[in-house]
């Protein structure tokens, strides 16, 4: 259903894509996984026909966005990240108006309407104004103006973000109802926890490019099964580096004066020889924490960083 | 689906209106409020300057009275109040700025008239009225001339007429009537002698004149109330704000985030537009419906002009909301686009005719409004309303203000799904 092969978006000489492949099949949950700016959001925009790729070639539902751009975009629903309502006008009106533009009419867009409404747990607020609902009221009304032309192909970017746990939840669960009905479901997010309770296939993003992509397990695999042990204190690198390193099944991932990252299969079992390793090396321990293997960690392992903050 | 989308759009975009309707009354109202302003400064409806005349009348003759008269009676009378007070008095109440001009009529000033003696009429001004003491010296200037001729005029029967006092009190009202038959039998005959000359033999000539239009004829019509000379551009006062202020509605679009999701949609940007040029060109159609009913109650407009009048305004309303979505869009931000469209609002509304009619403009300033989109537009309605359209001229107009809206709408199209959208 979506085709993305070797898009790159340039402004100038900065590549906020760079030649990002992957596809996505009916029914699943694709997760785009990065940090903010990451090139999600571009990826989203190329995919979508917002923003023309530089080179490189997108299809959606067999139809290539920029050449047959009209037939491509009628089987596209997008959640933005930002809101994209008419505060002005009330719920049904908003809905009506997306459902409208997709050329729905007459008794199919008002049963269509109340569909959506009731699925989004606003058909008691269809007459409010949206600028009344609250922040998440809003999030859901968002959702539903994207649905509501019942869409083959999904794009929702970050669709949670700033939104209340309780909506959340909710938002999640309309997600996975939709990829049950068969719809193909981009998603952008920068949680973790949202892309593994969420996603069939996953591909991790940072600067532009993918990092790795695949199903949760075979990225997992990809950690061979080892926590991460995070470390600050006062160390001297090159000296703690080659004292850790000498330990079975052990690496240094990053490591800098003041903190170090170290992956090691059963962790907690290698505590106290990564401690003498760095007394040894006449480094000091101040704080330990220990992750068990997630998307987190091999974020952190592909990149360095962790993807918060 | 276009055409399907473009008409969803505009009514979105007018239930979005309808949502505050305190801007669109402001739209409305601010025009009326300015165009009522400019048409009660110009029309003088404010009142004239009344001054205060003191008479002095110290010969209480026939020709004292006449003067003294002068001031109380037709044109001047709408601008004097005439108080007729004794000397002391007089000069009292202009020192003290209570009055306008003080007049004196001195004592044997109808002597004097007659040639019997010499008098001198004296005009005290306030110098802190400016208009109202020249208007007295004038009508005082036209009496001494008027005396001037009356003399010669009079001739033999002056010292008769010297005589006559108002308030003789020997005399009974017998004599006075007598003696005033007297002096106009003279009169008459000496005028009759004198012109004789001129009239026998009579040389009479008839001319055949067309009989006036009555609605020419009457004072009403010959001039033009000054309401009405408003209302054309009182109308594109209106029409020219609505389409500023919906212009800026794309910026509206783009900060609400929906005209991303429009560009993501199957429908095109063109026809997004277009509806938005719909919903404007609504409004202006609705401001022309009421300016031109209020033309039709307030100035007798025919009825039958309000179709085409309301179809131009439309138009033009929909022409000019094509400008100022462009600016926009050629700007960098909101406020940007607001300063622009602004900049260029005021002068076309003050060159345009819609501030000050063509009439009341100096021509060569007139000239230039004529060639702007909404002086152009302008004229055209005036026709309308005066019931004389040219239609060959409307045409025109429509094709000069309308091809440039046309490339307007392209350009606009075009900036609106690219650069204005990612940027």
């Amino acid at each position: 259903m979506i085709e993305v092969e070797e898009v790159r978006k340039r402004y100038g000489e900065f590549a906020a894509v760079d030649g990002v492949s992957f596809a996505a099949g009916e029914g699943t949950v694709f997760g785009l996984l990065g940090p903010n700016g990451a090139g999600k959001s571009t990826t989203i925009g190329c995919i979508s026909g917002l923003l023309a790729p530089s080179s490189g070639r997108v299809r959606v539902c067999g139809h290539d966005v920029v050449r047959e751009a009209r037939r491509a975009r009628a089987c596209i629903g997008v959640v933005p990240q930002e809101l994209a309502l008419y505060e002005d006008l009330n719920a049904a009106d908003n809905v009506r108006y997306w459902g409208a533009a997709y050329g729905m009419r007459g008794r199919e867009l008002e049963r269509r309407v109340g569909e959506v409404l009731e699925l989004t747990g606003l058909a008691d607020r269809s007459r409010q104004a949206v600028k009344k609902l609250s922040g998440g009221m809003k999030r859901r009304l968002n959702f539903g103006c994207g649905i509501v032309h019942r869409p083959r192909v999904l794009l929702l970017d970050e669709p949670t973000v700033g939104v209340d746990p309780q909506s959340r939840v909710r938002l999640l669960d309309m997600v996975r109802e939709q990829a049950e009905s068969g719809t193909c479901v981009l998603y952008t997010t920068h949680y973790m926890e949202e892309a593994q309770e969420l996603c069939d296939r996953l591909a991790i993003m940072d600067h532009g490019r993918i990092l790795a992509a695949g199903t949760l397990e075979e990225l997992r695999a990809l950690l061979g099964e080892r926590d991460l042990v995070r470390v600050t204190g006062e160390f001297e690198p090159e000296r703690i580096r080659h004292g850790i390193e000498a330990l079975d099944d052990t690496e240094v991932v990053n490591i800098d004066s003041g903190a170090m990252l170290i992956a090691a299969g059963a962790a907690s079992r290698r505590l106290p020889a990564i401690f003498a390793a760095v007394t040894e090396a006449g480094g000091r321990v101040d704080e330990t924490t220990l992750n068990r293997p997630n998307l987190e960690s091999l974020f952190i392992k592909l990149t360095g960083r962790e993807l918060r903050g | 689906m276009s055409v399907h989308f473009a008409i969803i759009t505009a009514k979105k975009d007018l239930r979005r209106r309808l949502a505050d309707p305190a801007a669109l009354l402001i739209w409305l109202a601010l025009p009326l409020a300015i165009g009522s302003l400019l048409v009660l400064i110009n029309s003088g409806d404010g009142g004239a300057p009344r001054g205060r005349l003191l008479v002095v009348d110290e010969d209480r003759s026939f020709v004292s009275g006449v003067i003294a008269a002068i001031p109380a009676r037709g044109e001047m009378a709408e601008l004097f109040d005439v108080v007729h007070v004794e000397h002391a008095e007089g000069r009292r109440l202009i020192d003290a700025d209570e009055a306008t001009a003080l007049l004196i009529l001195p004592a044997g000033l109808q002597g004097a008239f007659v040639g019997k003696g010499n008098a001198e009429i004296r005009l005290v001004t306030n110098p802190s009225h400016r208009i109202l003491p020249s208007v007295i010296e004038e009508a005082m200037s036209i009496a001494a001339d008027f005396a001037v001729y009356s003399e010669r005029l009079l001739g033999p029967a002056a010292p008769h007429f010297a005589d006559m006092r108002l308030d003789d009190a020997t005399a009974s009202p017998s004599d006075i009537e007598e003696s005033l038959s007297q002096l106009v039998r003279r009169l008459n005959s000496r005028l009759l002698e004198s012109g004789k000359r001129v009239l026998a033999p009579p040389v009479l000539s008839v001319e055949l004149a067309p009989a006036p239009d009555e609605s020419e004829s009457s004072g009403e019509s010959a001039v033009p109330d000054i309401g009405r000379i408003f209302l054309p551009g009182m109308i594109f006062l209106s029409v020219l704000f609505v389409a500023q202020g919906m212009s800026g509605d794309v910026w509206n679009e783009r900060r609400l985030g929906t005209l991303h999701r429009v560009a993501c949609s199957p429908p095109s940007m063109a026809a997004f537009l277009a509806g938005k040029l719909l919903a404007g060109t609504s409004v202006a159609a609705l401001v022309a419906v009421i300016g031109v009913a209020a033309g039709i109650v307030l100035f007798d407009l025919s009825l039958s002009r309000a179709p085409l009048a309301v179809l131009w305004v439309a138009f033009s309303g929909c022409v000019m909301l094509v400008y100022f979505v462009l600016l926009q869009c050629l700007a960098s931000s909101q406020r940007a686009g607001d300063m622009l469209s602004n900049l260029v609002l005021f002068p076309v509304l003050m060159l345009g005719g819609s501030f000050f009619p063509f009439q009341m403009m100096p021509d060569w300033m007139a000239e230039i409004g004529r060639w702007t989109p909404n002086g152009a537009a302008l004229i055209r309605l005036g026709e309308i309303l005066d019931a004389q359209p040219d239609f060959p001229a409307m045409a025109l107009a429509a094709l000069a203000i309308g091809v440039p809206a046309a490339v307007a709408f392209a350009l606009a199209t075009r900036r609106l799904s690219g650069r204005f959208l990612v940027s």
